[in-house]
């Protein structure tokens, strides 16, 4: 039933993300035929980037505090209360709801991609099918450590402020990444951008570990700040 | 020796060092009907919280069910057992009437549908309805619902009737009490209502700026607090002091009125003493005692 609450929650969301996406794949589908081959994957490892860190910003939260603070009474909690009433831990809350939306990123990376591959005849001209399914594995492994930054902030964040926090650091990182050296097997962001399979037709594993620890520690500090919390 | 359901222990709670419980210790009877009152900011929302798991005590222990509160893994298991009204009556926006008690019910093995189907019914809730239109009074009933339906052993209610129109309320608190009496629940309520306290409660637990100033069966209390007027004779003051057991003492014009928790017999007797002085006693009621404990000084 956690799972029928998670899908409530995130349902318009994920609706709204894949909205945006067919906006790109449709600018991608008219400009496509006259650009180069590295300005395409350029395009390519931009847009995927920019809407898998939509996604994750969009599709995040920790199961608690359900509401945006406008939609609850003013000084109160919305209906945390009534969820943290329920006979559930709150591991299992915080699990489910970032397994839900964790889920859902995942099916939109790999829809994105499919729908790229489809959407654009020259992506299909110019990259093989196996680089591209490389390619939607590391978006998914290296996007998950935004994903679980931003579950860790909606354990102590209003909906809106996470998903501009979220949405700022992945900025921050892609920044970091572009202007300051940070090792190639540390760098996740440019593991699905210059370094990403699309261009080195290689699987950036180290890049992917890194990702995942780092989500780990994430997942973490989000657990630890949920138990400690007061309501 | 009672068996206790609720059981705090000195219990402090303080929020950026205002402190909100300084030293509770709350003690509900097993199949009594507790009515839990206080002014606003009294502590009874923090009390509530604290024995729900979601706040955490400074220092001092919480137990319910004989099970203490602060032990996470264990309060799940508290709260199966329990049915919980919040005080701001929230609930999830994104679902209706039919949806939130279809979440509700997996997680309460002890659920039974044709209870929530009784109260949908009695409380006439839509089940077509979203949340968000319904009004507070609807959403109280809902969430008393949700609380009733899966036969809890202890309800735990932060102000079940706030919002209810008059028939509303009178079919909230005959239910209360129907099952308290069917099947002995445990039922802690705070409320403002002191009449409806009044109605339903057996026990009663006053607290005021973080301790509890009074508690006991609402009949004790009934028959051990007393009003007297003592008519004073022309010139005649009154005595300084007081046997124990005067809570307060008012002089308008010839007339005392004192309130006596305890002992009266003996503050009888020094009233009469008191040259040409009559005395007359009279019950009082729980506002009485309510206001008497829990005015500012």
């Amino acid at each position: 039933m956690l799972c029928y609450k998670g899908w409530l929650e995130t349902r318009f969301k994920l609706l709204f993300t894949l909205g945006f996406v067919c906006l790109n794949l449709s600018m991608m589908h008219s400009y496509s035929s006259n650009i180069k081959t590295s300005v395409l994957l350029f395009m390519v490892t931009l847009m995927s980037q920019m809407m898998v860190m939509l996604a994750c910003g969009m599709l995040a939260g920790a199961g608690i505090n359900t509401q945006p603070t406008f939609q609850a009474a003013k000084g109160l909690h919305g209906s945390t209360l009534f969820t943290l009433s329920l006979p559930v831990s709150r591991l299992r809350l915080l699990t489910v709801r970032a397994c839900i939306g964790w889920l859902e990123s995942v099916g939109f990376s790999a829809a994105f991609c499919c729908a790229m591959w489809f959407a654009s005849p020259l992506l299909r001209a110019k990259v093989a099918p196996f680089d591209l399914f490389k390619y939607a594995l590391t978006l998914i492994v290296c996007s998950s450590a935004i994903y679980l930054l931003s579950v860790l902030l909606a354990t102590f964040l209003d909906e809106i402020w996470r998903i501009w926090g979220t949405m700022i650091a992945a900025v921050a990182l892609g920044w970091l990444s572009v202007h300051t050296y940070l090792p190639a097997s540390f760098d996740f962001v440019r593991a699905i951008g210059k370094n990403s399979p699309l261009y080195t037709h290689t699987m950036p594993w180290s890049a992917m570990a890194f990702s995942l620890a780092l989500s780990a520690a994430f997942f973490y500090a989000a657990l630890k700040i949920a138990q400690a919390r007061e309501y | 020796m009672t068996d206790l359901i609720i059981e705090t222990n000195q219990l402090c709670k303080s929020f950026k060092d205002k402190p909100a419980l300084c030293g509770l210790d709350l003690k509900v009877p097993a199949g009594s009907i507790f009515g839990f009152l206080g002014r606003n900011g009294a502590g009874k929302t923090t009390t509530i919280k604290t024995l729900m798991g979601l706040l955490h005590a400074d220092s001092g222990s919480a137990s319910v069910f004989a099970t203490p509160v602060a032990d996470a893994d264990r309060s799940v298991e508290i709260r199966r057992r329990i049915g919980f009204v919040t005080e701001d009556k929230e609930l999830y926006p994104y679902m209706t009437v039919e949806q939130i008690i279809r979440f509700t019910r997996p997680f309460f093995p002890t659920w039974r549908d044709e209870l929530a189907q009784r109260y949908m019914e009695l409380f006439e809730l839509p089940p077509k309805r979203k949340i968000p239109d319904l009004s507070k009074g609807m959403r109280s009933k809902l969430m008393l619902l949700l609380a009733i339906s899966h036969q809890a052993e202890l309800l735990v209610l932060d102000e079940p009737t706030d919002g209810l129109d008059p028939a509303a309320t009178e079919d909230v608190l005959r239910e209360l009490v129907a099952i308290a009496a069917a099947s002995g629940t445990t039922i802690f309520f705070s409320s403002h209502q002191l009449v409806e306290v009044e109605r339903i409660a057996d026990h009663i637990g006053i607290i005021h700026r973080g301790k509890l100033v009074a508690t006991g069966s609402l009949d004790d209390m009934k028959a051990q607090y007393q009003r007297l007027n003592v008519v004073l004779a022309d010139s005649v003051s009154p005595p300084a002091h007081w046997p124990e057991g005067v809570e307060s003492v008012r002089q308008e014009g010839r007339v005392l009125s004192i309130l006596a928790s305890h002992n009266v017999d003996a503050i009888v007797e020094q009233a009469r003493a008191i040259p040409g002085s009559t005395v007359e006693r009279f019950p009082v009621t729980l506002t009485e005692i309510f206001l008497e404990h829990t005015r500012s000084n």
